[in-house]
Parts: structure tokens; C-alpha cells; sequence
């Protein structure tokens, strides 16, 4: 078990194919350094991210997630992101009134070009997420 | 004539008249208060109607489950027209297929005690329907109790409200009653129900407590009518409309409106407005 001094967090990050991903991208290609402590996971548009994913990764043990798509009007799918947006709404306010940590989950949009704010963007929601520490409420633990 | 006789009457004709094929409405309240559903299919099954307003469950419910029948009329109270608006949003019933006897509604009461649904309901009388029996129900004051339940939940800590939910959803025993009786919940295989892959594990478990309750009131975003039916069938006493409660606020806030007082609009997650707030996104 790490201490909380050396925990290092571990995000799960759902980026959306034609923006949030190509962002990440950039970053790398731009040889931005950010924590490690994101494991990507590709999608194709942030209107596939069901509510049930980020409780989900929750549930496994993941400290935090973080959601990423095209900015409003950017989409590929040209409405996939303002759906989600009001499905998001929604969760959102419900982890809020559940108790789960504001900061535990974030939304974002990054666009394919924004490789500097996809760096930030990640080095804040894990600094965030480590004042918090260890996700221990939506875990599942087995008895 | 009295409500329950003109309701008798009708649905009499109704049957007699070969207008439609069965009447949903509610038989002689029980010492509880509390109405059984009645299925009249003959004009003498028909004489057991009342016109009570007092039925536990969701009488759109049950039109989901004979919709293959042919018409079919319906005693419908404000929720009931509600969720029945919802269902032909969704294209799960025919308006043709519907006959809505409508009657203004003073309210659930089991052993004196007004459901918590209904002591803060702001649709007592139905929005649609074919005839209204008798005349509209008068909009109740809501109980200041709920608003001010409510408004201290929001006021605890997060640590606070998770300890208390997690002491609430720690008595679920997952036997999906709750998802029964909903009209809304007419998916042919649930979340919870799926197996390849399993989504959702199936013991008492906390945390999958938790994923069930907050998908379960999700699903429910925009689409439910408040009727209280899932708070009413818990055999624990989980506080389901809290949660209820707390989407719809959301969703009224930020979106605009109630869910099945509308029939020309579509449910709100499912449209979208270009200029939503998005405050929470970075």
C-alpha cells in the first residue's frame, strides 16, 4: 500500500478520437512532460462515454477520471458532445449529491491542437486528485 | 352521480360497446387506504371500479404489458397521464390504442399518511386524456417538510451525505422492485440483468449498491414523472424519491420543464441546446 506521501494517482482518461486524443498526441509529439498516472482510454466521441464507464473505472479502482471531447460545435459527429454534455450535467450532479469528492471526476474539452492545455489539464486533475488521495469510496472492494 | 359511479358507467359502456378490450383502473381501497389494480375485461368485472385515487402503482405500467391487446382504456391520475405522455414520446404505445379516463387525483394514503410523492406533487390532475370523470383535483401546498429535507441534505459535507447514503443503500437488498413498477424501466434486458458482460455485480454489495441506485436514477433523468411508485414498492424503506427528486431538479434547472407535461416536446436528454450550461466542463 503506498503511503500517502509517495501516492501516486491512477486516472482513467477517456479521450474522444478526433480531438482529446490528437491533443494527447500533440503533447507527446511536442515532448510536454506531464505526471504518468493517466491510462488513456480511446473513444470514439465523448457521446460514447456512458455514465456507467467513469463509475465503473471507479469501481475498479481508478482515483480518479478524467473525460475529454471536442469542444461544443467541434464535433466530429457534429452532436455527439452536446448530448453528452447534458448527460454529464446530470451525473454530475448526482456524485455531487452522493458524497463522491468534487474532483474525482473531471470534464473537459481539448481540441486536437491544444496539446499545451492537454498537459495542464492533466497535471492539475492529478494534483487535484492526490490532495484527495485514494478513491476509496466507489471501490469495490471484495470481502 | 358520484365519481366512482360515473367511472362504472363508462367503463361499462366502454366494454359493453366493444370500444376497447380491457378498463385499468383501481378496485375498493383495502383497510391500509391503499387500492389493488383492477383488470376489467367484462362489463361485470367492470362493477368493481372506483373511481379511488389511491393505487400504489403506476397504472402506464400495465399498458406497456397489454399494448399487443388492442385499445385499451385507462383510469389515469396526474402521473399516470404523465408517464403515459413519456411512454408515447418514446414510442412504446399507440395514442390510438389509448383511451384516458382522466380523474383529478387528491393524493396516495396508506394508514393516514400521504405518500412523500404526492405530498409535493405539482401535477395532480392529468394533462391528457380522452374524458375527464368528475371534476379537477385542486394543487395541493407542497409538504414544506420534503423542501426542507431536501434543502439540508445539500447543505452536508460530502463525507456526511456518503456516510448517510451508504448507511441508506447498505439495506438494498437488490431485488429491483423499484425497477419494476416503473413505467419508464421497460428495457427487455437491464443493465443490471446483462450477463455478457456483466456490468453490474449481481451480490449485496456496496458499491454495486451504489451503481445501481445512481444508474438506475440516470436512466430516469428527464423521463421521470414522480410518481413515487419505485419509493412505495421498497421493501426496505429506501428514500428513492430523494433521488427522484434531485434529478428532476436538475434536469428542470439546467434544461427546463417536467418530464411528460408535454407531449409536442422530446424528453430532455435526449435534444440538446447549443447554448446549455456547461459550467462544470474545464
Amino acid at each position: 500500500m503506498p503511503d500517502a506521501e509517495n501516492f501516486e494517482p491512477r486516472i482513467v482518461a477517456f479521450l474522444c478520437n478526433w480531438c482529446s486524443y490528437a491533443g494527447a498526441d500533440l503533447a507527446g509529439i511536442s515532448r510536454l512532460h506531464y505526471p504518468p498516472s493517466i491510462r488513456v482510454i480511446r473513444v470514439p466521441c465523448s457521446g460514447r462515454v456512458d455514465p456507467f464507464f467513469i463509475l465503473q473505472a471507479l469501481q475498479q479502482g481508478a482515483d480518479g477520471v478524467l473525460v475529454s471531447g471536442c469542444h461544443p460545435g467541434d464535433c466530429h459527429y457534429l452532436t455527439g458532445n452536446f448530448v453528452a454534455r447534458r448527460r454529464f450535467a446530470v451525473l454530475n450532479d448526482l456524485l455531487e449529491f452522493c458524497g463522491i469528492e468534487p474532483g474525482r471526476v473531471t470534464f473537459a474539452w481539448v481540441s486536437a491542437s491544444e496539446g499545451e492545455r492537454f498537459a495542464k489539464l492533466v497535471t492539475e486533475v492529478t494534483e487535484k486528485v492526490k490532495k484527495l488521495g485514494p478513491n476509496r469510496r466507489l471501490k469495490k472492494e471484495l470481502p | 352521480m358520484d365519481r366512482s359511479e360515473k367511472l362504472r358507467q363508462r367503463a361499462r359502456e366502454l366494454l359493453e360497446k366493444g370500444e376497447v378490450v380491457m378498463v385499468i383502473g383501481s378496485g375498493p381501497p383495502s383497510d391500509s387506504g391503499i387500492s389493488p389494480v383492477l383488470f376489467a375485461t367484462t362489463p361485470e368485472q367492470a362493477e368493481n371500479l372506483t373511481a379511488s385515487t389511491s393505487c400504489a402503482q403506476n397504472l402506464a405500467n400495465y399498458l406497456l404489458k397489454v399494448r399487443d391487446r388492442g385499445k385499451v382504456a385507462v383510469v389515469a391520475r396526474g402521473c399516470d397521464a404523465r408517464s403515459i405522455t413519456v411512454l408515447l414520446q418514446e414510442n412504446q404505445l399507440k395514442r390510438e390504442n389509448l383511451y384516458i379516463l382522466g380523474i383529478g387525483c387528491e393524493g396516495i394514503v396508506e394508514n393516514g399518511r400521504k405518500s412523500v410523492a404526492c405530498a409535493v406533487c405539482r401535477h395532480p390532475n392529468p394533462l391528457i386524456y380522452d374524458e375527464m370523470i368528475g371534476e379537477p383535483a385542486a394543487v395541493a401546498e407542497p409538504d414544506p417538510e420534503v423542501s426542507r429535507a431536501d434543502a439540508e441534505w445539500e447543505q452536508l459535507s460530502p463525507d456526511e451525505r456518503w456516510e448517510r447514503l451508504s448507511a441508506e443503500l447498505d439495506r438494498c437488498i437488490r431485488c429491483y422492485a423499484c425497477r419494476q413498477v416503473c413505467p419508464n424501466c421497460y428495457c427487455p434486458v437491464c443493465f443490471v440483468d446483462a450477463s455478457m458482460p456483466q456490468l453490474v455485480g449481481r451480490t449485496h454489495n456496496l458499491s454495486d449498491n451504489m451503481v445501481y441506485h445512481i444508474i438506475r436514477a440516470l436512466h430516469m433523468a428527464g423521463r421521470c414523472v414522480e410518481c413515487g411508485a419505485c419509493h412505495r414498492a421498497c421493501p426496505v424503506g429506501i428514500d428513492l424519491m430523494r433521488f427522484n427528486r434531485r434529478v428532476a431538479k436538475t434536469v428542470r434547472e439546467r434544461f427546463g420543464g417536467d418530464a411528460g407535461t408535454d407531449l409536442s416536446q422530446p424528453p430532455a436528454l435526449t435534444v440538446f441546446k447549443p447554448d446549455d450550461p456547461q459550467e462544470f466542463i474545464r
